[in-house]
């Protein structure tokens, strides 16, 4: 009897925390039926849900968004690995710091989008291209992350480390980067939305597959519903990634008091 | 100074008043069956172990808070929210940092209607009173602990609320400067005559300024003791807190708040 | 005999320090373009991949003399701050609503949340679709991209307001209702201006990546025009442009913002 209550009372929780949600989703059914807008404008949400099958089926869902995915995972390693590494050069030299700095002050403000064409211009509309803009994309939060995690380690932990006889390398593996973790994943927070988001924006413009560039394409053929599957899509892979980041997070930073 | 006479109108009542907070599903008793009467125009201040509730009683005459049980009157009249008649000071000053000196103190004059050549003139009278005239345009920021009580204090007088509520005022301030602020604060009270009602922890601070000093019991805090106090105040700060007479009734009070807090301990233990 | 006072870099140089400092900040862009123009010239890569220095600066200089440029420039720059304006003009008093009002925050809390992991971009053909190719389409787009940045910093910058100040403006009078407006606003003033930092960069990449998409105008349109035809220095001297702007009004906006919050403890001015 205490179970059932349990399972009610958490479920009237949610049905109240998402009532905005599933009321919005009675409005835009009922609008779109009762034909106060075209359906070309909207669709009846039903309408959406059912071109998720045909969709699916037809090798026009899941393959474009393991091709973004792929595309944005590639570019997330890339900056992960650059950026890192810069960040903890500029950590570790000061001529490094002095040399970039000022550079990626500079471009931080910028709209790397801007930079599509060059990537185009150099590798092509095909996945190379949009893989370089989501690395120079992200690059950036990990080197800030990075620099700011190798510069906060207490020093009196580098000292004993030393002391033990670790070499510089091993240094490196087993105290700056283990300290920098909280601040790494941090980088990772705000890196993994925006590779997605790069990845999907570098598609709509340029083409070439993947979910961005077959929503465009859907879009240029006024298939109203298509497009809305596909945003859906992308508003649950954002979602579900989100939950998988945080709870890397949460695994990863076990130890820290944080 | 002297007492007001026994003849002055009880100002505030409280009556009966408990206090029950809900902290994470744990109730709370902060308060159990407070009474207090204070008359016009008096100085009385409420001291007592930590945690016994004096700030949340302060925080309830002050409309912020409402009470579980019991009423709380001024004039008479139940207390239903915070208002211009009855002015309070907090520790952390609570200044409102995007405003001048001026600003500040000008607030609750201009909340009152007032016109922008008396907010003006009121205004630099409450500065210059403090002594930070040329500091007018300075922004909370740039002025030492001093200075902000003194500034929460001005703003707080400008506007001649009836009642004065403090909440530990000077307790964030260095030794030296609360003397100070100590005797200004009691030159202000003796200029404007208004009912002050001070809680505070520092029993030496309490006796110095009140005509009345009331001692509240651990948590749940309800009085326990009340002491009446008549120092002279004509003579020099030295001369009054080395006179036997604060001596022996500064002990008095402090050996009853001691009480508490060893029953308080004892009863945590 | 006294030694001889030791003299300072600056001190040789006969130059004030803020001289020097700018001059340590500019120096690396300096190698920059000299490492940029050594490899264009050297012959290892195709020049029309990589034009050189001199010849992006040929084309900025054409580009900077021609109205058309700088009437796509104006273009951009008017859908990203118009979108902006209207971002803050519902977000900053949504968000404000959401925290002073819990029916508010039930409300629009779930329909908030849910869209946090959109990527705004995406709803730029569904804009496309709704409005057409245009200015409309650009300025929607840029304000959905704004709208939860000002919310979520305007909804945390009051939840973060100390209660005595609410408090302390009661006890002197001021009304419930006059307490947002009076005080929850200015002392949240320093989150809500992080957000705008934040939402500015977001315009300017929704309005070009939006322009990229599909446009008539704009810079972003520019590009893709320069990029086809083969003009690449040309392409080249517009990125250039752009990243200049960008630059620019974030620093404005960040002069704009620490005066706005001189009264501020120093500690929290804005980078």
């Amino acid at each position: 009897m205490r179970t059932l209550h349990i399972i009610g009372a958490s479920l009237w929780r949610g049905i109240t925390a998402a009532y905005p949600l599933i009321l919005l989703a009675i409005v835009w059914e009922a609008v779109a039926r009762l034909g106060y807008v075209r359906p070309v404008f909207l669709p009846p949400l039903s309408a959406v849900f059912a071109q998720f099958w045909p969709l699916a089926t037809g090798g026009d869902l899941v393959q474009p968004l393991l091709v973004s995915l792929y595309r944005a995972a590639a570019g997330l390693a890339l900056a992960i690995v650059l950026g890192v590494a810069i960040g903890f050069l500029m950590a570790r030299m000061r001529v490094v710091r002095w040399l970039l700095d000022p550079l990626i002050a500079f471009s931080f403000p910028s709209p790397k989008i801007a930079f599509l064409p060059i990537f185009i211009l150099w590798f092509g509309i095909d996945h190379l291209a949009k893989i370089a803009l989501v690395a120079f994309t992200c690059v950036f939060p990990f080197i800030v992350a990075a620099y700011a995690g190798a510069t906060t380690v207490p020093t009196h932990q580098l000292w004993a480390a030393r002391a033990m006889g670790t070499s510089n390398l091993g240094l490196l593996r087993r105290v700056v980067l283990p300290a920098s973790l909280p601040s790494l994943m941090s980088g990772v927070r705000v890196g993994v939305p925006y590779a997605l988001v790069t990845a999907f924006t570098a598609e709509m413009v340029a083409g070439g597959g993947g979910l961005g560039g077959e929503m465009v394409l859907a879009q240029r053929y006024f298939e109203t519903p298509t497009v809305f599957v596909y945003l859906l899509i992308m508003l649950a892979t954002g979602y579900v990634i989100d939950l998988g980041v945080l709870a890397l997070r949460r695994r990863i930073l076990r130890w820290h008091e944080g | 100074m002297s007492a007001p006479s026994s003849a002055a109108a009880i100002k505030i009542r409280v009556e009966g008043v408990a206090k029950r907070f809900d902290q994470s599903g744990q109730p709370v008793e902060a308060l159990a069956n407070v009474e207090l009467a204070v008359r016009e125009g008096e100085f009385v201040s409420i001291v007592g172990p930590s945690g016994c509730g004096k700030s949340t009683l302060l925080y309830m005459l002050g409309g912020f808070l409402a009470p579980s049980a019991g009423r709380l009157l001024v004039d008479g009249a139940p207390i239903t929210g915070p208002g211009v008649d009855r002015g309070v000071v907090f520790q952390e000053y609570a200044l409102f940092p995007w405003l001048t000196v001026f600003d500040n103190i000008a607030y609750g004059l201009r909340e009152a209607g007032m016109g922008a050549r008396e907010v003006t003139a009121t205004a630099e009278r409450y500065i210059a009173l403090i002594g930070l005239s040329g500091f007018e345009r300075r922004f909370p920021r740039e002025l030492s602990g001093g200075m902000k009580q003194r500034v929460a204090l001005a703003r707080t007088f400008a506007y001649e609320p009836s009642i004065l509520l403090l909440d530990e005022p000077f307790g964030a301030l260095d030794a030296q400067t609360r003397e100070i602020m100590q005797d200004e604060l009691l030159r202000l009270w003796r200029t404007t005559g208004k009912t002050v009602l001070m809680v505070t922890h520092d029993v030496s601070e309490a006796v110095y300024l009140s005509n009345r000093v009331c001692v509240m019991s651990q948590r749940p805090g309800c009085m326990v003791e009340e002491f009446a106090i008549d120092l002279d105040h004509s003579v020099e700060r030295e001369q009054v807190v080395l006179s036997p007479a604060y001596t022996a009734i500064r002990n008095a009070v402090w050996i009853a708040v001691r009480q508490q807090v060893v029953v308080a301990r004892r009863g945590a233990a | 005999m006294s030694a001889p006072a030791q003299t300072t870099p600056a001190q040789t140089l006969a130059l004030p320090i803020w001289a020097l400092h700018s001059l340590s900040r500019l120096t690396p862009f300096v190698l920059f373009l000299a490492a940029w123009q050594g490899l264009a010239k050297s012959g290892l890569i195709d020049p029309t991949f990589l034009p050189s220095v001199s010849a992006v600066g040929h084309a900025l200089i054409d580009l900077g003399a021609s109205p058309s440029f700088y009437t796509d420039l104006a273009v951009t720059l008017g859908r990203s701050l118009g979108g902006l304006a209207l971002g803050a003009a519902i977000g900053i008093p949504l968000g404000a609503g959401m925290a002073v009002s819990r029916k508010i925050d039930g409300f629009f809390g779930p329909l908030v949340k849910a869209t946090y992991s959109l990527p705004k971009t995406a709803l730029i053909p569904l804009l496309l679709l709704w409005l057409g190719i245009g200015s409309a389409t650009n300025i929607v787009a840029v304000m959905f991209s704004t709208l939860l940045p000002f919310v979520v910093y305007t909804y945390h910058g009051i939840h973060g307001v100390p209660q005595l100040l609410t408090w302390s403006a009661r006890a002197m009078g001021t009304p419930q209702r006059r307490l947002l407006w009076k005080i929850l606003l200015p002392a949240s003033l320093h989150a809500i201006l992080t957000g705008l930092r934040l939402a500015l960069g977001f315009s300017f990449v929704i309005a070009i990546a939006a322009e990229m998409i599909a446009a008539n105008t704009g810079i972003g349109k520019l590009m893709f025009i320069y990029g086809e035809s083969g003009a690449y220095d040309y392409m080249f001297a517009a990125v250039a442009a752009v990243v200049a702007l960008a630059y620019v009004a974030d620093r404005l906006t960040v002069v704009i913002s620490n005066r706005l919050l001189r009264w501020d403890d120093v500690e929290n001015r804005l980078g």
